[in-house]
């Protein structure tokens, strides 16, 4: 439906609110920027299943190719066979504990990497079917209740614990998703990339929150869509980081990573992750965290005027 | 019935595998791989894939730009593979061998390995039935050995095309390598009816052909291949890693990138521990040592 021309938001998720008339939101220990990276593991299928949306912009290989698209599938596959332990290592160096979206197809196909996050203190969240079956508003509302049961149940039952974190996969939404999200239990979401603080999503069930990821710092959308060098992603890394952090001495800012481990993890660009979580982790005053430890902590000190 | 794509390979963590050691305790098997090729004038179009999308054939602009590494880009290649002593494996169009005989001989002469690219860059793999893609690896094998008297071991699929066939009927052909999986930094089993095929990691990122169709220089070609190497080398202390450059003669032998080749391949050489060599002794040498290691790892893996 068309905005109505009046006051505030064109839809009825969360309401408007410039950050400049916000409370103070004060993290733990008096930190200035909570830092959330989230590995992003998404699986492309070789032959989606009929009618599933594809998004315009595959990544990997040189371009999408005609079936069987060896080069792009193989590409991404490189993710979880070597691309994701860089990553990982890279995190666990500097000190920051994983938050990892995980879709159905990771789940099922790869019980290897579901053990080998959870042993290494990862928080793991939803992430969909995969990266080839996306959520849409082509969806009908129980369609779409079923596509999230099923990326949870497989989630749950492979990790033994309720999920309380989402990111669709490919951002990928209907103009209901928050409220079936809210309902299936989910507790933040992380598709809204509209924000440098979490802020509540209203929900006729549940307590959902937002955890906004930084778009344009996204791997896939910056050294993939445009192409930046790497060399320069990792000074635009440390750049945000700065500004976030001298924003973040009058109020808490927020700094959510989405990183794809078969694009930063490739030797070539692993070490300049390594360098730009260096940067912002020689800081004082960073509170590095999983989705859920910045939920937990905000919903039980929300800003205050 | 096919195997599914998908079931090819199975699933192995690069941290959690047997330990591979190279010749001479080398730590990166290092293969430079020139993608020498013949665009058609004229292709015909198989309906899935258009080799010439921009204008109707033909395209004197495309075609003319890949012509140009035939006729100049490749022999100014030549000058930093030969002064560092390179041993390519050619990516090769088979045709070029009757086109162009200049070049057949002056990688014959340099003592290259040879991997099929397929017949020509528009002629693609995906709307072959069984029959014409077993006729397709004969010309192909026949092709080779009547112009350079070499057995073929290995394929690029043509233009990076292929079917859910091609790794069966390449083993059943008595190719043993398939290079179009940019999945590893080793090389990998890959499930077949009969024979053994491994995949040998090649890359689509450095790959002069990504690359340079962007925005990116040749300054940025050279920092990328040394950041690889370097991450590759440290790595390769502990197990075996492969690096691939994949070079176009088009594209790196132009006059205001070829010094960038220069740089990367004296940086690289001047480490010990570095494996030059070809993805046919890449492929040869971990059938002969690890692939059986891997086929039983992945299974437990797996269970």
């Amino acid at each position: 439906m068309p905005a109505q021309r009046r006051f505030g938001m064109d839809h009825d998720h969360y309401d408007w609110s410039p950050i400049s008339t916000r409370g103070i939101l004060r993290w733990p220990n008096e930190a200035r920027v909570a830092l959330c990276v989230i590995v992003n593991l998404g699986h492309q299928e070789w032959s989606p299943p009929e009618g599933s949306y594809q998004v315009s912009n595959l990544a990997g290989g040189v371009a999408p190719r005609p079936y069987p698209d060896y080069s792009r599938i193989s590409h991404q596959e490189y993710g979880y066979r070597v691309g994701i332990f860089r990553v990982l290592d890279v995190l666990q160096k500097h000190g920051i504990r994983p938050t990892v979206a995980m879709d159905a197809l990771t789940v099922e196909n790869y019980p290897y990497l579901v053990r080998h996050c959870l042993e290494r203190d990862c928080e793991i969240i939803g992430h969909g079917i995969s990266a080839s079956q996306i959520i849409t508003s082509n969806l009908s509302e129980a369609e779409e209740q079923q596509y999230i049961q099923r990326s949870l149940d497989a989630l749950n039952s492979a990790t033994g614990s309720a999920t309380q974190g989402w990111l669709g996969s490919e951002y990928g939404e209907s103009a209901r998703t928050p409220q079936l999200l809210a309902q299936a239990g989910i507790r933040y979401v992380c598709d809204w990339t509209n924000d440098e603080q979490p802020y509540p999503i209203k929900t006729p069930q549940g307590e959902l929150y937002a955890l906004p990821v930084m778009f344009e710092l996204d791997d896939v959308q910056a050294l993939w869509s445009r192409r930046v060098t790497v060399d320069r992603y990792s000074e635009l890394l440390k750049d945000a980081f700065d500004t976030l952090y001298r924003d973040g001495s009058s109020t808490g800012r927020l700094l959510v990573l989405n990183l794809s481990p078969w694009l930063i993890g490739q030797p070539f660009r692993i070490g300049f992750l390594d360098q730009a979580l260096g940067h912002m982790m020689r800081h004082q005053g960073v509170w590095a965290a999983s989705g859920a430890q910045i939920i937990d902590w905000y919903k039980n000190n929300l800003p205050v005027a | 019935m096919t195997m599914l794509p998908s079931e090819r390979v199975a699933y192995s963590p690069i941290i959690d595998r047997p330990v591979i050691k190279w010749p001479n305790n080398a730590r990166v098997a290092l293969w430079i791989s020139p993608n020498v090729e013949h665009y058609e004038y004229l292709p015909d179009f198989d309906g899935v894939r258009n080799p010439w999308a921009r204008t109707p054939y033909p395209d004197v602009q495309q075609y003319s730009y890949r012509d140009y590494g035939n006729r100049v880009g490749f022999w100014r290649m030549l000058e930093p593979l030969d002064k560092y002593n390179i041993r390519c494996c050619v990516s090769l169009n088979m045709a070029v061998l009757e086109h162009f005989p200049e070049i057949g001989q002056a990688m014959v002469d340099r003592n290259w390995d040879f991997m099929s690219h397929g017949i020509y860059n528009t002629r693609y793999l995906n709307t072959l039935n069984e029959e014409q893609e077993r006729e397709f690896y004969r010309d192909t094998i026949d092709t080779l050995r009547r112009h350079t008297g070499k057995q073929l071991k290995g394929m690029l699929g043509p233009a990076i095309s292929g079917t859910e066939r091609t790794p069966d009927l390449m083993a059943e052909a008595g190719l043993i390598y398939h290079t179009d999986w940019m999945h590893d930094d080793q090389p990998v089993p890959i499930k077949v009816n009969s024979g053994k095929l491994v995949s040998v990691p090649y890359s689509i990122e450095l790959n002069d052909s990504t690359v340079f169709r962007q925005h990116y220089e040749g300054d940025y070609f050279a920092m990328i291949c040394k950041a690889q190497f370097d991450q590759l080398y440290e790595e390769g202390a502990e197990s075996g890693r492969v690096m691939c450059i994949a070079l176009h003669p088009f594209l790196i032998g132009q006059p205001h990138r070829i010094k960038f080749l220069d740089d990367i391949l004296g940086y690289i050489m001047s480490h010990d521990g570095v494996w030059q060599t070809t993805a046919d002794d890449i492929a040869e040498y971990y059938i002969a040592n690890y692939y059986d290691q891997a086929v039983a790892h992945a299974a437990q893996v797996n269970k």
